[in-house]
C-alpha cells in the first residue's frame, strides 16, 4: 500500500511531473487515445489545481465509462501555440513540395505519341 | 456457485455470511452517504469524481449482497438483502453512521475508511475462491479510491487557512470510531482455519494505524486510532441518522411490498 | 490504383487568408466576412475574432444551457436516495453524474469566452441568467424520475442533436459527446417506465398521474413558435432548427411511444394532421413558460437557495485549494 511513508506508490499507477500544488484552478488540455494504435486526439479540457488532481479530473472526464486507454493531460499555459500562417502557409510557390505540382499529362502523351505506344494499363 | 458453498461447513458459512454482509452494508452506506454530494461537491470536476466513487462502492455492495445471497440461499436476492431488513440488522462499521458532514469531513471519513478498506481487502485469502475472485477486481478499483483521498488529505492538512484546522477537527472527530471498520469478524478463528482470511484482524488493524501514521504524520497530524476501551460493538446498535436514512432509501420499496421496480 | 504522377488534380495557390476576418481590416469589413464565413456553414474557433453580437449570443445560449444541467441535477438528485433497487441507484446516480459533467464541459466552453465560473454562478444565482422550464417544477413520486429520464432527456436531445452543427465549434464538439453520453439515459428512463406500466395498478396509475402533470411543461420546453427571418441565433447558426421544428420531431417520435404502453396523453386535441405534415395540439400555456423562467415556478426558488446555500458551504474549499484562476489581463 503506501511505501515509507510516501504517496501511494504501485507500478502502473499515474505519472505526473511532481510540481508544487499552487491550489489554483488552471485549464488542463486532454487528449484521449480509444483504442490501442490510434492516435491522441484532443477530447477536452478540466480546470484543477495541479497536475495530479487534473489526472483524476481527466479520468473522469474522458474515460469514466472505460472509453479511453490511455490520456495525455497538459497544462494549457505549458502549450505552445503556431497559428501564424507566414510560417505555417507561406505564400510563394512551393508546388515543387506536392504531387499536384508535377502536370505530366500532356507531356506523357507527347512520349508515347514519338514511342509509337500506348497507356499502360492502370496497375491494380 | 452454489457447489462452492456446499463445499463450506456450517461454521464456516455462517461466519462468511456475517463477514460478507459487515462489508458490503460498509460499501453499501458509505456509498449512497457520499452520492449526496452530487451536484453540491466544491467544484464540478470534484463532483464527477466523488460521484464515480459512490458509485464504485454501491457496485461493490451490489457484488457483495449477490454474493451473500449465495451463501445464504434463503431466497433473498441482492436488493432483498441491501433494503429488506430493518434499520437494528445492518451491520456497517459505526464509523459510517456519522453523516457525510462537509466537505473536511467527508475527506477525513474517506481517507480513513479507504486506506482500512484496502488493509481489509489485502487481507482476504484464497479461502474461497468466488471471493478471492471479487475481491481481486474490486481492490483495483479501491486503488483510485485511496489515491485521490490522500491527495485530498494531504491538500488539506497543507493548506492555508482554517481548511487545515477543519480537517483535522474532522479527523478527530472521527478517530475513536475509525478502527471499527478492523474490528475483528464474529467467527474469525473459522476464517482463518479455511484460509478465507490470512491474519487476525487485529494485526491487520495495527498495520494498517502505523500505515495512517506513516502519511498524517509527516503532514504534522497525530491521531489516537486505537478503539476506546468502552466504546460500545463495532457493527450494531446504529444511530438515529441511519435510521433516518433507511427510513429514506426503503421508502419507495416499501410503498409497493414485493413489486418490481 | 493509378499512378499518382499522372494525376492531373487542379492546383490551388494557399489560400493565405483563410480566416480572412482575423485580418487587421476595417470592422464593418471585418463584420461582413465573419458573417458570410457563418451563414455560408463555416466554423468558429475561441481563437477567432467575433463581433460583440456574435460573442454575446454564443455565450447567452452556451450559459444558459449550462445553467440548466447544472439546475437539472436538483429534480432528481434527492430520488437518488430513495431509488428502489441497487440497479436503479447506479443507474440514477450516474445519470444525475454525466449531468454534472455535462455542465462541466458546457461551462468550461463559456469559459473560454471569457466569462469566469464563479461569475456564472453568481449569475444564475441572482437570477440574471435563467435555466430551461423544466427544471422549475418538483418531483413528486418514482415514476417521476421515469418519466423525467426519459421524456425531458429525449425533448432535450432532440434539441442537442440539432445544434452538433452549431457554427461556434466548440460547441458543436461539446454538443457531439453529450448526445452520446444523453442516449442510455433515455434508455434508463424508458426502462423505469415500462418497468411500471408492467407493475401493479398502482405503479400504473403513478405513471399516468406522472405524466399528467409533466405533459404541459414538456409542451412549453422548446419555447414558443419564433419566425425564422427575426432569430438571431439561427441568423449566426449558433441553432439549426426553429421551436416548432424540435417540438414537431419530439411528438413524432415519443407520442407513438407512449400510446404503445397504453397511456394517455393529457391534451384531448393532440392529434397528427396528414394532409398538413404536422402534429395539431393545443396551445402551450406560453404564460406559464414565462413565469416560470423568470423564477417564479414552484421549485424555482427552493433550488436556487439550496444552491446558494451548499456553494457557501464549500466556499472555504474554493478559497484554500480549488481557487478560482486570477482574471486573465
Amino acid at each position: 500500500m503506501t511505501d515509507n511513508g510516501d504517496r501511494m506508490i504501485d507500478e502502473g499507477g499515474p505519472v505526473a511531473p511532481v510540481a508544487e500544488a499552487t491550489g489554483i484552478l488552471e485549464p488542463y488540455e486532454v487528449f484521449r487515445q480509444e483504442k490501442d494504435g490510434e492516435p491522441m486526439r484532443h477530447g477536452g479540457n478540466v480546470m484543477a489545481p495541479d497536475a495530479e488532481l487534473a489526472l483524476h479530473y481527466a479520468r473522469e472526464m474522458f474515460s469514466r465509462r472505460g472509453e479511453s486507454v490511455r490520456l495525455w493531460v497538459v497544462r494549457r499555459a505549458d502549450i505552445g501555440v503556431l497559428d501564424d500562417l507566414d510560417l505555417l502557409q507561406p505564400p510563394l510557390d512551393r508546388s515543387f513540395k506536392k504531387p499536384g505540382g508535377y502536370l505530366m499529362r500532356d507531356k506523357l502523351a507527347a512520349a508515347r505519341g514519338r514511342a509509337g505506344t500506348s497507356k499502360p494499363k492502370a496497375r491494380q | 456457485m452454489t457447489t462452492a458453498v456446499i463445499a463450506l461447513e456450517p461454521r464456516v458459512s455462517a461466519a462468511l455470511a456475517e463477514f460478507l454482509l459487515s462489508m458490503a452494508d460498509d460499501e453499501f452506506v458509505i456509498g449512497f452517504s457520499d452520492s449526496e454530494w452530487t451536484g453540491i461537491a466544491p467544484i464540478l470536476e470534484e463532483d464527477v469524481a466523488m460521484s464515480s466513487i459512490a458509485q464504485d462502492e454501491l457496485g461493490h455492495a451490489r457484488a457483495l449482497y449477490e454474493l451473500l445471497a449465495t451463501v445464504l440461499d434463503d431466497g433473498r436476492d441482492a436488493d432483498a438483502l441491501a433494503y429488506d431488513r430493518e434499520p437494528e440488522a445492518y451491520r456497517h462499521a459505526r464509523l459510517l453512521d456519522h453523516g457525510r458532514g462537509d466537505w473536511a469531513t467527508t475527506i477525513a471519513r474517506r481517507f480513513l475508511y479507504d486506506t482500512a478498506d484496502a488493509a481489509r481487502l489485502a487481507s482476504i485469502g484464497e479461502g474461497w475462491a468466488p471471493l478471492a475472485d471479487l475481491v481481486a477486481k474490486i481492490r483495483r478499483e479501491e486503488r483510485y479510491h485511496v489515491m485521490h483521498f490522500t491527495i485530498w488529505a494531504d491538500r488539506l492538512a497543507r493548506a492555508d487557512g482554517d481548511a487545515r484546522a477543519r480537517f483535522v477537527a474532522a479527523l478527530e472527530m472521527l478517530a475513536p470510531d475509525a478502527s471499527t471498520v478492523l474490528a475483528p469478524p464474529e467467527g474469525e478463528a473459522a476464517l482463518l482455519a479455511v484460509g478465507i482470511l490470512t491474519r487476525p484482524m487485529a494485526e491487520v488493524a495495527a498495520d494498517w494505524r502505523t500505515d495512517v501514521a506513516r502519511t498524517l504524520g509527516p503532514l504534522g497530524i497525530q491521531l489516537a486510532l486505537e478503539p476506546a476501551a468502552n466504546s460500545g460493538p463495532a457493527r450494531t446498535g446504529h444511530s438515529d441518522a441511519f435510521r433516518w436514512l433507511w427510513g429514506e432509501f426503503t421508502s419507495v420499496r416499501r410503498s409497493e411490498p414485493g413489486a418490481t421496480w | 490504383m493509378t499512378d499518382p504522377l499522372a494525376m492531373d488534380p487542379v492546383l490551388l495557390l494557399p489560400d493565405r487568408s483563410a480566416r480572412p476576418w482575423n485580418e487587421d481590416l476595417p470592422q464593418d469589413e471585418r463584420f461582413a466576412l465573419f458573417e458570410a464565413h457563418v451563414t455560408g456553414g463555416g466554423k468558429i474557433e475561441p481563437g477567432d475574432w467575433m463581433p460583440d453580437e456574435y460573442r454575446t449570443a454564443v455565450l447567452r445560449f452556451v450559459e444558459m444551457h449550462a445553467n440548466s444541467e447544472l439546475m437539472g441535477v436538483l429534480p432528481e438528485r434527492e430520488w437518488i436516495m430513495r431509488a428502489p433497487t441497487l440497479k436503479r441507484k447506479l443507474a440514477l446516480t450516474a445519470k444525475v453524474q454525466d449531468e454534472v459533467g455535462h455542465a462541466q464541459l458546457l461551462y468550461r466552453v463559456a469559459e473560454d469566452l471569457g466569462k469566469p465560473r464563479e461569475e456564472m454562478f453568481d449569475d444564475l444565482l441572482a437570477g440574471k441568467t435563467k435555466f430551461h422550464n423544466v427544471f422549475h417544477y418538483p418531483t413528486r413520486t418514482w415514476a417521476d424520475i421515469g418519466i423525467i429520464a426519459w421524456l425531458v432527456d429525449a425533448a432535450a436531445i432532440v434539441a442537442q442533436q440539432a445544434l452538433r452543427d452549431s457554427s461556434y465549434a466548440p460547441y458543436a464538439r461539446t454538443m457531439q459527446k453529450i448526445c452520446w453520453e444523453e442516449s442510455v439515459h433515455i434508455m434508463h428512463g424508458r426502462d423505469v417506465v415500462v418497468t411500471l406500466m408492467n407493475g401493479t395498478d398502482s405503479q400504473r396509475a403513478m405513471v399516468q398521474e406522472a405524466l399528467d402533470r409533466w405533459w404541459g411543461p414538456l409542451m412549453q420546453m422548446h419555447g414558443p413558435h419564433s419566425d425564422r427571418s427575426k432569430d438571431r441565433d439561427l441568423h449566426w447558426r449558433i441553432k439549426a432548427k426553429t421551436s416548432e421544428e424540435l417540438r414537431q420531431e419530439f411528438l413524432t417520435i415519443y407520442v407513438p411511444r407512449l400510446l404503445e404502453l397504453g397511456l394517455r396523453i393529457p391534451d384531448p386535441h393532440l392529434r397528427y394532421d396528414k394532409a398538413a405534415g404536422e402534429w395539431r395540439y393545443t396551445d402551450p400555456d406560453w404564460a406559464e413558460l414565462r413565469t416560470v423562467v423568470t423564477n417564479h415556478g414552484p421549485m424555482s426558488q427552493a433550488r436556487l437557495e439550496f444552491r446558494r446555500v451548499n456553494r457557501e458551504a464549500t466556499a472555504w474549499v474554493r478559497e484554500t485549494i480549488l481557487a478560482e484562476p486570477r482574471a486573465v489581463a
